[in-house]
């Protein structure tokens, strides 16, 4: 796919000038413009796999979230396991994350088509029912949130810096949710490993997307860890 | 650092938390004298033993009670509000022209 | 004797001895200006002391000259300035190529110091120096300037750079503080049954006191135990072992401080095992300060650590077994060992014992040394005197005089129980063994070794291997089988004097080196009155300098013991607190996390040169210009809306979308107003008080569907908004969602006469007519192709929308708007021309125009009241609060003279002198041009007309005249437009 300016869509990442700074190459993935690497691809899965942090903000997500939320994205074909604070794969790679008994964010998975997401968005309505069917609320969540994802085995020794949930591999593992303080502010982690590289998704407040992308890369910086572009996430698989 | 165990997220620092006050009953209707309602309002019964409190876990927002020995700062529980909380709640509408 | 350069200084010893330097890489740095060489792996300390330099600072009172105490970082005497760094432990820092380091607290020299002719006038300050001048009125006057000059630790550099310190979270099934044979065996054992074990060790080679005592061993058997032991833990997959860090202190729920170079650690563990040792403790007898009067594993750890000869002349100043260690050590390190003077009547005739003995050093039993012999200037000893002991503290006949140059001191131990304390440990006085011990321990926090009292090195062994079975269980592991309790004799008995403490009647017998304390200071204290040893500290300062009492709170309360004819048992230290060791500031700060929060638009606003301010931990435009043109600016900016059209960012106000059957229910009861008829297309004020009636915040509510609101809150407000919301609703259960959607909207308000014009060449699906969209209504639409909830609303007072899309787009929709704009001369406006804009308008600022006691009716709000409504939060205490008078009402006004200044926020209300209210907002309107504001009057002055008075800065008095509002466009018209 041809490279593009990073402000070429509508929908542009939280952090997109930063990336640009940093030598990102774009390319349009469903209706936004993703870093899909820094022109060193070889070098950035090594990076990736040691300690790499990825931009995916614009990759599609959504959430659903109240009284019958959980039972109509059931309805409608996502497996949704009981307990709360663990994120659920769905067949197509995406990842139900359920935040709590009634709350659903749901992420694509990194091809991005944003199929079932859409599908979603497009499904729910208020209805015309009299008693209303109860079927949750949809959650913004591509736009309350960003998008990043660490990956790489110094993952959780760089969370360690920033965050005070233990993430040790073998103390934190797949599909786990944790919903907590990071670098000062409110954020969820899903740890969701990519082939045998560990990944955490870290999803937080949009707003403080630069602060957070800089805390991150100050964190990392002791493990040698740098950002990578979206193909080198995918090429863990 | 203490812990607190979130019903929801675990047990977690307690930074991750704000107090919530002592869970108490809110006397309603305009029968209620201005110095019960104002003990209602501005008073914490903050006795020397097991009290139950309002706590959020921050990052979710999440309310929940918990049961803690205010001389030993000891969480002896803690558990969603629905256990205490578990009906709808109804205020009576006000006689038809009464002002308050 | 070879040359000093070959040998890393004159006291150097042989290769046999100095396990942590290595003789293969020498480093020179400076002290006072002077170069002196060392090996790498020296302290300060050592290097000094190689090169015969045992002067290191001066004390902080009398300014007598300081050596070496402990070799262990544990003493203030070696406090050292390392350029901007005050206060570095000599003692502990590792030497590095070209470090300045410099002596503290004198005038002149470190060896001349102009400031010790103090000890002179010592009598002028006695114990409760403060306490018993500064009650004098005018006796301050006379101090400040010598306390001001002498006052404080080292010099601080204000000019010094940030260091880059941070900290990390550290996580453990068990945690050993302490590296020595009882921590080491713990961790060990703790491993064995499965746990993860984190081992904090101080030093940088495990082994504790193995590292350089003889613990009644011959030879290098001690040291050998400890390699074989680290040998053992390193080989151990679960034992993560931390050197060179200190835990500074125990918090709740087993969470450890622990400092590592520049990285402060936070370890989380389930249980902890203390095993931090126990400290050396000093003799109390005349000059027992000066240098060359140390601790006798400060020697030992000279010599075994460094290589160094702690001299070359030695008295042994014994009560225990150890004393008997070191002088052999002495020996073999080629010091002279004068005598033993033993306070032991009877000395137990034992392998050391017996070695001693044997090298023909004599041994004086039931001896004391009465006073060390200063040298010149005090910078050093001569000898030591030494008399047969009368009774408990006290000698008589002739003194003996030993020539020395090094007085070793090994009289008792007391245990390293800080952390144990920190964690709620119960310390008692045992009598058998005069040491303080733990006796009641906190839950999950065990002790092993010496901080236990225990001291046979195979009790401390299985002690270790015990306990750290016994922490890994309560962390919940239990592999292996379960060692045996430890039974019988531990060897506390025997290692430290009851009444090491010979007062002398000249004085300068210190039991507190930090703060210069003598006997009769702590003897005058308590007859002063201060009996109780939390009194005694505060009074006389014991134990108050930076070692925290390490080597003064016991004595002190011997001392206290004696006075008062209590018994020990029934006394205690002084309550330890964290930090065990001082943390730097950028230790606690770290990296300073302060998360910032900007708009879509953020980095828009930059390019068109805003200056931007902060509100909460977002960032907004102030004003477009540069900052000499602020004013201007601001006014231009205004005109600007009001005559043409204007875009202003308002992405930081809160949103909240309330979804549900029971939404408008919901609304109703957190809201003054009424929502449950609001029509679907339409939004209404909505005005927020706590259960107190004090407003806390406003904004609109917009109903898009019958259940659903979309509510604004302020920028400030709405997270403990959201907050209260999910609070209440958790206790009424109503059918309802709310979610805080704040950052996922960006928002802009358009505005001005033309900004329809504008908004209508990229807003096509929306009817954007004066009857199609009135003001207050709500759309949903497209901007530019972007989705949009359109509101019509009026802050500023003129034609507006304002349009919340997509904060991924946000950026997309502010260019959009600015290109649409274009042709008209569209202009950004900032927060200080919204803030004159609205003030025009007489539309209050939560927060700045009301404060935590605002009622409605004070704010003059009771329009936003509904009647009728069976409950609404704060609605109670507003009824209550409406019977009675009023006591003060916000007001709008001019002022009478349109030449006097602007008032600013806070400036008082006057009547006859009284107080009775404040200005909330103030400025001269570029529209109206005169003066406008907002501000709290009595009730009786708040009429149309009525005239006040306000206090300017200076005390100056003008007249204000209330004013209807809104002062600009009182019909309000144009934001109907």
């Amino acid at each position: 796919m041809a490279a593009i300016e990073p402000h070429a869509q509508l929908r542009r990442s939280f952090v997109y000038r930063k990336l640009r700074d940093l030598g990102a190459r774009f390319e349009t993935v469903n209706s936004g413009a993703v870093a899909i690497d820094f022109g060193k691809a070889a070098a950035e899965m090594e990076t990736a796999n040691l300690l790499g942090l990825a931009d995916l903000s614009p990759l599609p997500r959504t959430g659903f979230k109240g009284a019958g939320a959980v039972e109509w994205l059931q309805s409608q074909g996502l497996q949704i396991g009981a307990e709360s604070n663990r994120g659920y794969r769905q067949p197509g790679g995406e990842l139900a994350l359920r935040l709590a008994p009634s709350e659903i964010f749901l992420i694509d998975s990194l091809a991005g088509s944003g199929a079932l997401i859409e599908r979603l968005n497009q499904a729910w309505s208020w209805g015309s029912e009299k008693p209303r069917k109860l079927i949750g609320y949809p959650m913004p969540r591509a736009d309350s949130h960003a998008w990043f994802a660490l990956s790489g085995r110094a993952a959780p020794e760089m969370f360690a810096k920033i965050c005070g949930i233990d993430l040790r591999l073998d103390k934190f593992e797949g599909g786990r949710i944790a919903q907590t303080s990071i670098a000062k502010m409110s954020g969820i982690i899903l740890r969701q490993d990519q082939g045998a590289t560990p990944v955490f998704h870290l999803l937080a407040d949009s707003a403080s997307a630069d602060y957070l992308w800089e805390a991150l890369l100050d964190a990392m910086a002791e493990f040698g860890g740098a950002p990578v572009g979206l193909s080198a996430l995918r090429g863990l698989a | 650092m203490k812990i607190m165990n979130c019903p929801l997220n675990g047990p977690r620092n307690i930074s991750e938390f704000v107090w919530g006050g002592e869970v108490k009953e809110m006397p309603s209707g305009p029968e209620v004298s201005p110095r019960d309602w104002a003990g209602y309002v501005f008073i914490e019964n903050n006795i020397a033993g097991v009290v139950r409190e309002w706590w959020c876990h921050v990052p979710t927002s999440f309310w929940f009670i918990a049961e803690r020995n205010t001389v030993s700062d000891e969480v002896i529980r803690t558990y969603p509000a629905s256990e205490v909380f578990n009906r709808r709640v109804e205020f009576a509408a006000p006689a038809k022209g009464e002002t308050k | 004797m070879t040359s000093m350069v070959e040998t890393g200084g004159v006291n150097r010893l042989p290769d046999s001895f100095g396990r942590l330097i290595d003789r293969k890489r020498r480093v020179a740095f400076s002290f006072e200006g002077r170069e002196i060489e060392g090996f790498a792996g020296d302290t300060i300390a050592a290097a000094l002391a190689a090169n015969d330099q045992w002067v290191l600072s001066r004390s902080f009172k009398y300014r007598r000259p300081r050596g070496i105490l402990t070799m262990a970082g544990q003493d203030s005497n070696t406090l050292v300035q390392i350029g901007a760094e005050p206060n570095v432990l000599a003692d502990r820092r590792i030497i590095e190529p070209a470090l300045g380091v410099m002596g503290q607290n004198y005038d002149g020299s470190l060896e001349a110091d102009r400031g010790n002719v103090i000890e002179l006038f010592g009598r002028f300050l006695p114990v409760g120096f403060y306490y018993k001048t500064f009650y004098k009125r005018g006796s301050w006057k006379f101090w400040e300037k010598i306390i001001r000059g002498r006052a404080g630790l080292g010099k601080v550099d204000l000019a010094a750079h940030h260091g880059y310190f941070d900290k990390q979270y550290l996580f453990a099934d068990v945690a050993v503080v302490g590296g020595g044979p009882a921590g080491l065996s713990a961790a060990l054992q703790a491993a064995e049954a499965g746990a993860e074990v984190i081992l904090i060790d101080e030093w940088p080679a495990l082994g504790g006191s193995l590292c350089y005592a003889r613990l009644g061993r011959e030879g290098d058997a001690a040291f050998n135990l400890a390699e074989k032991l680290a040998a053992q833990v390193k080989a151990k997959g679960n034992i993560h072992v931390l050197s060179d860090a200190t835990c500074t202190g125990w918090f709740a729920d087993n969470w450890l401080a622990i400092v590592k170079g520049s990285r402060f650690y936070k370890l989380r563990a389930r249980s902890v095992v203390m095993a931090t040792g126990s400290l050396e403790q000093p003799a109390v007898f005349r000059n027992n300060d000066l240098p060359g009067v140390m601790q006798g594993t400060a020697a030992q750890r000279l010599i075994r650590l460094y290589g160094v000869r702690p001299g070359r002349k030695a008295v042994v100043l014994a009560a225990n077994d150890d004393a008997y260690g070191v002088a052999l050590d002495l020996g073999d390190a080629g010091c002279e060992v004068q005598a033993v003077v033993d306070l032991r009547e009877q000395v137990p005739e034992t392998a050391m014992v017996h070695a001693t003995r044997g090298r023909g050093v004599p041994i004086l039993a039931g001896y004391a040394v009465t006073e060390a012999i200063p040298g010149t200037a005090k910078l050093g000893i001569l000898g030591a005197a030494a008399a047969r002991i009368a009774r408990e503290g006290e000698t008589d006949g002739a003194a003996a005089v030993f020539e020395c140059d090094l007085l070793c001191m090994s009289t008792g131990y007391s245990p390293a129980g800080q952390i144990l304390h920190h964690a709620g440990t119960k310390f008692t006085y045992d009598h058998a063994a005069n040491m303080f011990q733990p006796a009641i321990l906190p839950p999950h926090v065990f002790a092993a070794g010496s901080v236990n009292g225990t001291y046979a090195m195979e009790a401390v062994l299985a002690e270790g291997r015990r306990i750290g079975w016994a922490a890994a269980q309560d962390a919940g592991f239990a592999r292996g089988t379960e060692p045996p309790a430890v039974t019988g004799d531990r060897g506390s008995f025997g290692q430290t004097h009851a009444w090491p403490i010979f007062p002398h009647k000249a004085g300068k017998d210190f039991v507190d080196f930090d703060e210069d304390l003598q006997v009769k200071d702590l003897v005058n204290g308590i007859a002063d009155g201060y009996d109780d040893i939390e009194l005694l500290k505060r009074y006389s300062t014991v134990g108050m300098g930076p070692s925290q009492g390490r080597h003064s709170a016991v004595a002190a309360v011997r001392v206290l013991a004696k006075e008062t004819a209590t018994d020990l048992a029934t006394l205690s230290v002084t309550t330890q607190r964290p930090p065990y060791v001082p943390e730097k500031f950028g230790h606690l700060a770290g990296r300073v996390f302060e998360p910032e929060r900007h708009t879509a638009m953020h980095h828009r606003h930059h390019e068109l040169g805003a200056r931007m301010m902060v509100a909460g931990l977002w960032y907004r435009p102030a004003f477009y210009g540069k900052p000499e043109d602020r004013d201007q600016a601001i006014r231009e900016e205004v005109q600007a809306v009001r005559s043409n059209v204007g875009l202003i960012d308002v992405s930081t106000l809160g949103g909240l979308d309330i979804r549900g059957p029971d939404a408008a229910e919901f609304l109703n009861r957190l809201y003054t107003f009424t929502y449950a008829k609001q029509p679907v297309g339409r939004s209404r004020y909505v005005l927020m008080c706590d259960q107190t009636g004090a407003i806390i915040d406003d904004g609109v509510a917009c109903r898009i569907h019958d259940e659903h609101f979309y509510v604004t809150a302020t920028t400030s407000g709405v997270d403990g908004v959201y907050r209260l919301m999910l609070q209440w609703n958790a206790q009424w259960r109503l059918d309802v969602d709310v979610a805080n959607v704040t950052a996922a909207y960006a928002g802009v308000n358009i505005a001005g006469p033309r900004a329809r014009e504008v908004l209508a060449k990229v807003c096509h699906d929306v009817d954007l007519g004066p009857e199609a969209f009135p003001y207050m209504g709500v759309r949903l639409g497209s901007v530019a192709g972007i989705p949009a909830r359109l509101l019509r609303v009026g802050f500023v007072g003129e034609l507006g929308y304002e349009i919340h899309a997509p904060a991924s787009q946000g950026e997309a929709l502010w260019d959009a708007l600015m290109a649409a704009g274009g042709t008209a001369g569209i202009r950004p406006f900032g927060v200080e021309a919204q803030r004159v804009l609205r003030l025009e308008k007489g539309h209050i600022i939560i927060g700045q125009d009301t404060d935590g006691l605002t009622h409605p009716f004070e704010a003059d709000m009771a329009w936003a009241i509904a009647k009728n409504k069976a409950y609404f939060m704060g609605g109670r205490s507003i009824a209550i609060q409406t019977a009675r008078p009023l006591t003060r009402k916000l007001v709008g006004f001019t002022l009478e003279d349109p030449s006097a200044p602007v008032p600013e926020e806070c400036h008082l209300t006057v009547r006859n002198g009284e107080i009775t209210g404040r200005v909330t907002s103030a400025v001269r309107s570029p529209t109206l041009d005169r003066v406008i504001g907002l501000a709290y009057v009595a009730p009786d002055q708040a009429a149309e007309g009525a005239n006040f008075d306000i206090k300017i800065a200076g005390g100056r008095l003008i007249k204000g005249r209330v004013v209807k509002l809104p002062f600009y466009d009182p019909e309000t018209k144009r934001q109907e437009m």
